[in-house]
């Protein structure tokens, strides 16, 4: 057992189950944070948001980040640390995001 | 390894979710897209050999010449190179009205020198199966099945992973374990782990890959908005192989065609070119695009080069196998992996194969959740009725998955007797493939899943035997209509061997149905109702 190696840590609580709330945090943040990302490396990543062909290369890493996020979203111990933790790194990312977006030529 | 329990529960509930609402499209997907692999030689197999003794590739300058008095609004057009080289087809000229255009216009060059347009009526055997593989046969626009499919990849995605996690515990255990025991759950566990896990690889690739290509519009659309500032049209004008070609409608003479395939070769010996596709064609911004492969690389199903029509100076190369840039090459890389346009007729073989092996994945799936759910007599003490979830799904398991199977094998094989005696081939195609799966759908909720299991699996096996049927057929008595089998071989040989496998299944699932247990969806043998009502609820 676990928890006769470790007497020292209380057990961990179960992890709560909260399937809609988990799930739209998932989908909803775990997307918003996907663009987020794949901004950042457009932006900051080689060769600027003009290199050819790159804005190809940066839509197709979306799918990955996001599903990503979706599949792993139901180990956070309840929903509302999903919204929590998965919020606060779309504000991080966000920020980083507003920072380094210049501008484009028309 | 060790995972949590809670964890592993919590996965389990995942998978099921996601598999049961993705299964059945999956599994249309999956069977039409092994069939993708093979759609050139399905097309051929439903063409009549040409007859007309094709025009030298050399000609082909008359060809655009004279198309061009006769047609002057047409300066979009594809020449088709390989065919033409090869001997297999006349030297043509191909135009579409809309982008997926299943009967194109067609300017033919005959032996003698005349050129005749007309809209040709081609089986499209080989859109039917790419468009059912891209919609899962969702009727109405292209765009709608399209990203229902991209949704149902998503939860595919989930799926994947959620599978590997509930299975990672067990794995040193269970790997490779197929239990053949009277443990029916057991058996089916074991074959969906095998298949999924030796497969594993192939399948994340082609969920993440479909994922794009369903959900690319949206996906794009958000990172307008977000990323570019709505100014992403500048940022793709940027990347188009046509950025620095500017409109001149002036008229100009462009060089022969065999003068492109030459530059193609001299720039890259290794590149087979099957096309030629024209642009703005006799004007001096007129472009031609060479299309070929080159198995050296990683490309899209084709890559090609952009050149000018009138100088022939090379306009761009990003879509040119080893001449692209870093994000064009890995990006062609993504296409590669999800079409197997890589590694010739091994790789081609191997996707077919993992394509009807994930079909057989997600089937395995559904009859997971049924016999989880089942209601046996040995915990109920007596005769039991299963519940009506399992039942519908099961019904629905066989109809969807044996009609689309079904549906495919005879709207191929009805094609060879069709051709040349109907008008729009291609509509007839259609017709025929809906009537089957509607119809199959349909007869496995009247009869029930145990008896309309055993009789579709029957009819597919019909079905797809009737294949190599009629190319015997066409063989052996010519004057019936359809011709034998060629040079082409392949295609029967696949269709039988699918029919014995059909058959055996439905030999199988006949004997489960007659004198298998008795509490099972699969039996035909139902209990005395009034027996069934006289026994309390269980639990």
């Amino acid at each position: 057992m676990a928890d006769a190696r470790h007497p020292a840590r209380p057990p961990q609580p179960p992890i709560r189950r909260d399937w809609w709330s988990k799930s739209f945090a998932g989908v909803l943040l775990g997307f918003t944070l996907a663009i987020a990302l794949s901004g950042l490396v457009t932006w900051v990543g080689p060769g600027g948001p003009l290199a050819m062909n790159k804005f190809q290369f940066t839509m197709w890493i979306v799918a990955p980040v996001w599903l990503g996020v979706v599949s792993f979203c139901f180990l956070f111990r309840s929903g509302l640390r999903a919204w929590l933790w998965l919020g606060g790194a779309n504000l991080l990312a966000y920020a980083a995001l507003l920072a380094s977006r210049g501008p484009l030529p028309h | 390894m060790a995972i949590r329990t809670d964890v592993v529960r919590l996965y389990r509930e995942v998978h099921t979710w996601t598999g049961i609402l993705t299964g059945l499209i999956l599994f249309v997907c999956f069977h039409a897209g092994a069939l993708t692999m093979f759609k050139e030689p399905l097309e051929r197999w439903i063409t009549p050999p040409a007859d007309a003794a094709p025009a030298a590739f050399e000609r082909a300058a008359d060809l655009i010449t004279i198309t061009k008095a006769l047609r002057p609004n047409v300066t979009d057009f594809t020449l088709a190179v390989e065919p033409v080289l090869t001997g297999d087809a006349p030297l043509r000229l191909t135009w579409t009205d809309e982008r997926i255009d299943p009967a194109p216009w067609a300017a033919t060059l005959a032996p003698d020198g005349t050129v005749t347009v007309d809209r040709l009526d081609p089986s499209g055997i080989g859109l039917l199966v790419d468009v059912l593989h891209r919609t899962a046969g969702i009727p109405g626009d292209l765009d709608i099945g399209t990203m229902v499919t991209g949704i149902a990849s998503a939860l595919y995605v989930v799926a994947l992973v959620s599978g590997v996690i509930i299975l990672l515990p067990s794995l040193v255990k269970d790997f490779l374990a197929l239990r053949v025991t009277a443990n029916l759950k057991r058996l089916w566990l074991d074959a969906h782990n095998v298949l999924g896990l030796i497969s594993l690889p192939f399948h994340i690739v082609i969920a993440l890959t479909a994922v794009v290509f369903g959900l690319h519009d949206q996906i794009y659309d958000a990172l307008d908005e977000v990323v570019y500032d709505g100014r992403m049209r500048t940022v793709m004008v940027a990347s188009s192989p046509f950025r620095s070609v500017a409109k001149d409608t002036t008229p100009a003479a462009m060089l022969p065609p065999w003068e492109f395939l030459h530059r193609a070769q001299a720039l890259s010996p290794g590149f087979h070119p099957v096309s030629l596709e024209y642009h703005d064609a006799g004007t001096r911004a007129a472009t031609v695009r060479v299309w070929g492969h080159d198995p050296r690389h990683l490309v899209r199903r084709e890559g090609f080069v952009l050149m000018g029509a009138v100088d022939g100076r090379i306009i761009d190369t990003e879509y040119m196998p080893g001449h692209q840039g870093g994000w064009s090459a890995t990006v062609s890389t993504f296409f590669a992996l999800h079409f197997g346009s890589f590694g010739g007729e091994l790789v081609r073989w191997s996707y077919f194969v993992l394509g009807l092996a994930g079909a057989l994945l997600f089937y395995t799936g559904n009859l997971l959740w049924i016999e989880s759910r089942r209601r046996t007599e040995r915990r109920a003490g007596g005769p039991v009725m299963q519940s009506r979830a399992t039942s519908l799904l099961a019904a629905g398991t066989v109809g969807v998955c044996l009609g689309c199977v079904g549906g495919l094998s005879v709207t191929i094989a009805a094609g060879k007797w069709l051709n040349g005696t109907v008008t729009d081939l291609h509509a007839w195609h259609w017709g025929i493939y809906y009537a089957a799966f509607l119809g199959a759908c349909g007869w496995a909720f009247l009869r029930g899943a145990a008896r309309a299991g055993v009789e579709l699996l029957w009819a597919s096996a019909a079905a797809t035997a009737a294949i190599p049927a009629t190319s015997l057929l066409g063989w052996l008595l010519p004057a019936l209509g359809p011709w034998g089998p060629g040079g082409l071989i392949g295609v029967d040989l696949v269709a039988l061997a699918g029919a014995l496998g059909l058959g055996g299944m439905a030999r199988l699932a006949g004997r489960r149905a007659r004198r298998g247990p008795r509490d099972s969806v699969w039996s035909a043998r139902t209990a005395p109702v009034d027996r069934v009502l006289a026994v309390p609820a269980a639990e």
